[in-house]
């Protein structure tokens, strides 16, 4: 096991458990330093791994089928008249 | 309205109109895949959309231009769904957090809950699982997969657009993503996965 400085340490020198490194990768909250030392993180830590390629998986799928495409077209319009003759 | 302690700005018309056009309406597809995500409704969503893009203009002053216009529209709407929307609906809020803080600060959850949803039975899930998931989800835990997993929202955007401490953005996500793993979880049962 490498023993490069932990970049998920604390300032008060707590060590974060398996599953707050997890849950900053997922937020979008790691930097690329933490990024590095998950992804070694993950070659001896089975459950990281596979609770990672889970989660991400889950929120592939969700960018693929939630993001709902176009508004309504008529919403466009709709917004600007009314703007346009509240506005004097 | 206002977002951050932003001075009043003023603005000509043809600036109002601008900062309009500009940096509030590329948004609206957002605008309103997150007003459908919370009605679960598209005339609810439309006129929720609408809605804010009208108190948006009218409160244009406590904008400063070029600052995140997507994070002050988000909780523009999120506000009139829950001041003006969430009041007529009989939905109350189901949600105790504080049941949610012990849940997450207690050590015998460090391990996840659901461990047999397997990544094979998501690629099966092709049709509206995910989406039928994600919309049965109580609105507060629905919210936070939105701003966060769709959206891409930051934490400290999430807190503004919530008003919650960081700290609440955190620990909801990590329910909100149990919930959701447990939803599918039982859907690929439903569907016959994870037999093997
Ligand atoms: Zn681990």
């Amino acid at each position: 096991m490498a023993t490069t400085s932990n970049p998920f340490l604390q300032a008060d020198g707590k060590k974060p458990t398996c599953m707050e490194m997890l849950q900053s990768i997922l937020d979008g909250d790691a930097t690329s330093d933490q990024k590095d030392y998950f992804k070694q993180h993950m070659d001896h830590c089975m459950p990281c791994y596979k609770e990672y390629n889970l989660d991400m998986a889950i929120k592939e799928l969700l960018k693929a089928k939630c993001c709902g495409g176009s508004c309504p077209e008529d919403l466009v319009s709709q917004i600007k008249s009314k703007i346009n003759s509240s506005a004097t | 309205m206002e977002f951050e302690d932003a001075p009043r700005q003023h603005y000509s018309e043809k600036e109002k109109q601008e900062v309009f056009d500009g940096e509030f309406m590329p948004h609206i597809h957002s605008m309103y895949n997150f007003g459908y995500r919370l009605t679960l409704d598209r005339d609810d969503a439309k006129d929720l959309v609408q809605d804010t893009y009208l108190k948006a203009f009218r409160f244009i002053e406590s904008f400063q231009k070029g600052t995140n216009a997507k994070a002050w529209l988000f909780r523009i709407l999120k506000n009139s769904f829950i001041n003006d929307y969430r009041k007529k609906s009989k939905e109350p809020s189901k949600v105790d957090y504080q049941e949610i803080e012990t849940y997450y600060n207690s050590e015998e959850v460090d391990r996840q809950i659901t461990p047999d949803l397997r990544v094979e039975s998501l690629k099966d899930m092709i049709g509206d699982e995910i989406s039928n998931a994600l919309n049965s989800l109580d609105v507060d835990f629905r919210t936070v997969i939105i701003l966060c997993d769709l959206e891409g929202f930051k934490y400290e955007e999430m807190a503004k657009i919530l008003d919650i401490p960081i700290g609440t953005v955190r620990s909801r996500l990590h329910r909100a993503r149990n919930l959701l793993k447990e939803k599918l979880k039982s859907y690929a049962q439903s569907m016959g996965y994870n037999k093997a």
